[in-house]
């Protein structure tokens, strides 16, 4: 006899089903890394000394708690995946960053967007810009990484954020809390 | 009409209210000529016997509804009020002086006036309306008539028909000439007749067509003219809103020597222009316009060294008030006129088609 | 929105309702060995495909929430920008002036996660009475409500999609102290309309508007004011307050963002201007073309406008000789070019050029001779100046701007600007 979880299929369906949300976390990671079949998520709370390194490379850390999700294959790690929040102008951008193995960018996606302008940042051409920067990358928006007319707050807060992530996974990887 | 306009309608015709008897608001104020003067006085003869002189010609009172009472704007201009110095506060107020004023209507008292009143061919009209007791109350019916007289202005479209060639022009229904449209560039053009600085000739921003008056005041220095018996004694000025009656301006000296800007709806049926009736006619007055500074001899006596008394009616202190700012008055002896004689006459052509009552 | 709650209760009801079945189904069969030893492989399989579901929901449970929700999800949200200004003549210096230009403030406020209202209120130079040159206006009250993720509904008071600057006036959006001529004397920034929009953000880059909205009325024009020959669209737009609406207007926008740092696009709009009110109908148009590069530190920009009024030789004829009639058309366009020279920090210091030229009464009807306006010159202006942002939304700004025409009007600007 086969058990079937109706209600759980309906329980497993996106958290947010609105219009303005693109992509789900787990479709963003799924996108990010195929391969996998586990995503670990790591807490990474950050010390007052993190917090510094963080702020001498020219980053604010802003918060301490982070979470980081582990790629992972069979119990080995393939990368890390990062979702995040900045406010554009007056709305939460919700995004998320993958980062590889090597510590570079492998992608970053836009999961919701609700300002009246600059979706375009949700195109691949705005985010394929990311692809390969590291946490020693300059990472300017306006000059390395081109802006939206129109837009150029949430761009250059959500490149803001990207370079956060960047940085704090790599202070992470650094310290030993991440595999 | 409301019943008081039909009484006001009455009794604006009713000869009999007058100290001579033969004198109405029609005698000056003609429906045939624009509500203006029918003749070509200076100033309108009144008194018991029709044999006194008035002190100012005779303004045309259709257009006035939109007028309110005196007051400076929020620059400063003086603006509104009735009569040539504004002194009256609405049209019933103007109304009711002429019966008074013994070179008018020159009835004794108000008293007077209703006695006559209760004689007259509508009295029962009046009190069916007003009340039985009206003519025992002789101040509450004076204020009734002057009401009847200010309701039929307003109700009457006698006294706003619109209905000129450039009313017809602005609806879309009749063509200027070449001529008639010359002159009313030339009176638009700031930098020619700049008359629209004064006399407004645009349709309002609602749609209202313009009443060719801003209800303001100039100082023109118009000659002063001996046709007025009162201007024999030398020392006698008609000095406009600074000496009105009630002596509210008396301190605003700036104010001496300047008159109310009229309406130059139906003008060309006038034969009688400006305060004191200088010019008989609209070449003349617009010849002076633009020749009063270029050639003052043309206009002012000369003092016996040769010079020229210009601004003569007004005493020496006020001689300043005159307007010598503005087109077309900003010339100087030996400058160009800002309008030629053919540009006098493209101008006349135009205010022709100011006049009322025009059959295509 | 806190998944938890959405996971747990039909979590926990599902498992519970789940394991009784299976209870269920192993006491409802009869007792044979083989085929009980079939049944318990099958119970273990399925409890391990239990077991693997239940691990992918919380998991999810976990990834649902954003690492770091150090922000929460704002509902009201208050914006803001002003420009303080000061410009000097060069050859008048005693017309020198320093003016609050602006002091907006708005607010954002969202409803549900579809639809928010966006608003903007302005004061302009300070102090705002009978007796004083300021204006109190409100610049935009509309409702955004999106169908899905590419299209959008816009209706109320919007900022009409024209130009580069009527969307984004902010004194940090634009470069040097005032806003550019073209876009203020052809485009009336900043210019809006009543009505109702869709707006269409695709896959490729293109943003695609279009609506219906109110437009211009032509009985404002005062032909003895110079108002009309500075903007005459300018002069003419009612912005919701009273506004005539016999007259309906429509307009288009298409804007391309598909290559990060370039936008390319143009807008359309037309309608009657006449509201039923004049001799004759007439109906105003105007278009734009623009295109904006910022390749690395570099920022250029071009634009051009047109407009146009129909019919105006009926609508003048009343008006012959006074000084400013109706156009029939009227043009402009600039290139600018900007460059980040100097970045330290979050400040940076960007000198800049821009060359426009426009005419606000290129060509008018003929009235016949000597009464058809001749056409105006056209003006040409050279700003030369940088833009300085301490940080961002604060700038300030310097620049000095020629006229070919009117020289008199030479002169250096000064300007603080905010916006946040």
């Amino acid at each position: 006899m086969r058990i079937v979880f109706v209600a759980t299929a309906a329980v497993l369906a996106p958290v947010a089903a609105f219009a303005v949300d693109y992509l789900s976390a787990e479709q963003a990671f799924k996108l990010m890394f195929p391969d996998a079949d586990h995503f670990e998520p790591r807490e990474f709370p950050l010390n007052a000394a993190q917090m510094q390194e963080l702020e001498a490379q020219g980053v604010r850390a802003r918060s301490v708690h982070w979470t980081v999700s582990v790629a992972q294959r069979a119990g080995a790690p393939l990368g890390y995946v990062v979702v995040d929040n900045v406010i554009g102008k007056s709305e939460l951008i919700t995004y998320a960053v993958g980062i590889g193995l090597d510590g570079a960018i492998k992608q970053v996606e836009v999961l919701s967007y609700r300002e009246s302008h600059g979706q375009e940042i949700r195109l691949p051409a705005w985010r394929r810009q990311f692809v390969g920067k590291t946490a020693a990358s300059s990472l300017h928006s306006g000059d390395d990484i081109a802006n939206i007319s129109g837009a150029t707050l949430s761009c250059s807060h959500v490149t803001e954020g990207v370079k956060r992530i960047v940085a704090v996974v790599a202070l992470a990887r650094r310290s030993g809390g991440l595999p | 009409m409301s019943a008081q306009a039909e009484l006001g309608k009455q009794i604006f015709r009713d000869v009999s209210l007058s100290g001579s008897g033969n004198q109405s608001c029609a005698s000056c104020h003609d429906p045939n000529n624009g509500h203006a003067a029918p003749n070509s006085l200076a100033v309108q003869l009144g008194g018991p016997s029709l044999n006194l002189q008035g002190t100012r010609s005779s303004p045309s009172i259709r257009y006035l509804a939109s007028n309110t009472a005196f007051h400076f704007d929020t620059e400063g201009t003086p603006t509104g009020g009735f009569f040539w110095d504004g002194r009256a506060a609405s049209l019933q107020d103007q109304a009711g002086r002429p019966f008074l004023n013994p070179v008018e209507m020159a009835n004794a008292s108000v008293a007077d006036v209703i006695a006559k009143l209760s004689h007259a061919s509508y009295a029962a009209q009046f009190q069916q309306v007003f009340g039985a007791d009206i003519f025992s109350r002789p101040d509450d019916a004076f204020a009734r008539l002057t009401l009847a007289l200010q309701q039929f202005q307003l109700e009457d479209a006698d006294f706003h028909p619109f209905s000129s060639k450039y009313d017809a022009f602005l609806r879309g229904a009749a063509k200027l000439s070449d001529q008639e449209l010359r002159g009313l560039a030339l009176f638009n053009n700031p930098n020619k007749g700049n008359c629209a600085a004064c006399h407004p000739s645009a349709k309002g921003v609602d749609g209202s067509h313009p009443l060719f008056t801003d209800f303001t005041y100039d100082t023109l220095g118009v000659p002063r003219n001996p046709e007025i018996g009162a201007n024999a004694d030398p020392a006698h000025f008609d000095l406009g809103l600074c000496a009105r009656q009630g002596g509210d301006l008396v301190a605003r000296t700036d104010l001496c020597g300047a008159f109310k800007v009229p309406s130059l709806r139906n003008v060309a049926m006038r034969h009688a222009l400006f305060h004191n009736g200088r010019f008989k006619s609209l070449k003349d007055a617009l010849t002076f316009y633009v020749q009063r500074d270029t050639n003052p001899e043309k206009w002012y006596p000369l003092n016996t060294d040769g010079s020229v008394n210009k601004f003569d009616d007004l005493p020496a202190a006020y001689r300043a008030n005159v307007n010598t700012s503005e087109v077309p008055y900003n010339r100087h002896p030996g400058d160009a006129p800002a309008l030629s004689d053919a540009e006098i006459d493209d101008v006349i052509a135009f205010l022709s088609t100011l006049n009322d009552g025009y059959m295509p | 929105m806190n998944p938890r709650h959405l996971l747990a209760m039909p979590l926990k009801a599902v498992l519970a309702a789940g394991l009784t079945c299976l209870a269920g189904a192993v006491f409802a069969q009869s007792a044979d060995p083989d085929e009980m030893a079939r049944r318990v492989d099958e119970l273990a399989s399925e409890l391990a495909t239990v077991k693997k579901q239940l691990s992918e929901l919380e998991q999810q449970k976990a990834n649902a929430m954003p690492a770091s929700s150090a922000a929460e999800e704002p509902t009201t949200v208050f914006t803001s920008y002003g420009e303080i200004n000061y410009n000097r003549p060069t050859h008048e210096p005693e017309n020198a002036q320093a003016d609050l230009r602006r002091f907006v403030f708005g607010f954002q406020h969202r409803f549900d996660a579809q639809t928010k209202l966006v608003t903007e209120i302005e004061f302009e130079h300070a102090v705002t009475s009978a007796e004083d040159p300021g204006e109190a206006e409100i610049e935009q009250a509309m409702i955004e409500h999106s169908l899905n993720p590419t299209w959008a509904v816009r209706a109320g008071l919007f900022l009409m999609p024209v130009g580069l600057l009527n969307e984004n006036h902010e004194p940090t959006a634009y470069y040097g102290v005032e806003r550019n001529f073209v876009e203020t004397a052809i485009i009336p920034t900043t210019w809006r309309e009543g009505g109702v929009q869709v707006v269409g953000t695709f896959e490729n880059g293109v943003t695609f508007q279009t609506g219906v909205t109110t437009g211009f009325d032509l009985a404002k024009w005062d032909a003895t004011s110079p108002e009309g020959a500075l903007s005459p669209l300018g002069s003419i737009h009612q912005e919701l307050a009273l506004a005539r609406a016999y007259d309906l207007s429509i307009f288009g926008a298409l804007n391309w963002r598909g290559i990060p740092g370039l936008l390319v696009g143009g807008s359309l709009f037309t309608g009657g201007a006449t509201q039923g009110q004049a001799v004759v109908s007439a109906s105003v148009t105007l278009w734009d073309l623009h295109a904006r590069w910022t390749p690395g530190r570099w920022d250029f920009a071009a634009l051009y406008s047109s407009g146009s009024i129909s019919n105006t030789a009926a609508l003048n004829m009343p008006l012959v000789g006074n000084p400013t009639l109706i156009p029939e058309s009227f043009d402009g366009g600039y290139v600018q070019a900007a460059y980040k020279l100097w970045m330290h920090g979050s400040q940076v210091l960007s000198p800049f050029v821009r060359l426009e030229q426009f005419n606000t009464g290129r060509r008018y009807a003929d009235l016949g001779p000597g009464l058809t306006p001749a056409a105006r010159p056209t003006e040409q202006v050279a700003t030369v100046g940088m833009n300085y942002q301490i940080t961002p939304g604060v700038v300030v700004k310097a620049d000095v701007q020629h006229f070919r025409e009117d020289q008199d009007a030479d002169r250096v600007d000064l300007g603080l600007g905010w916006s946040f």
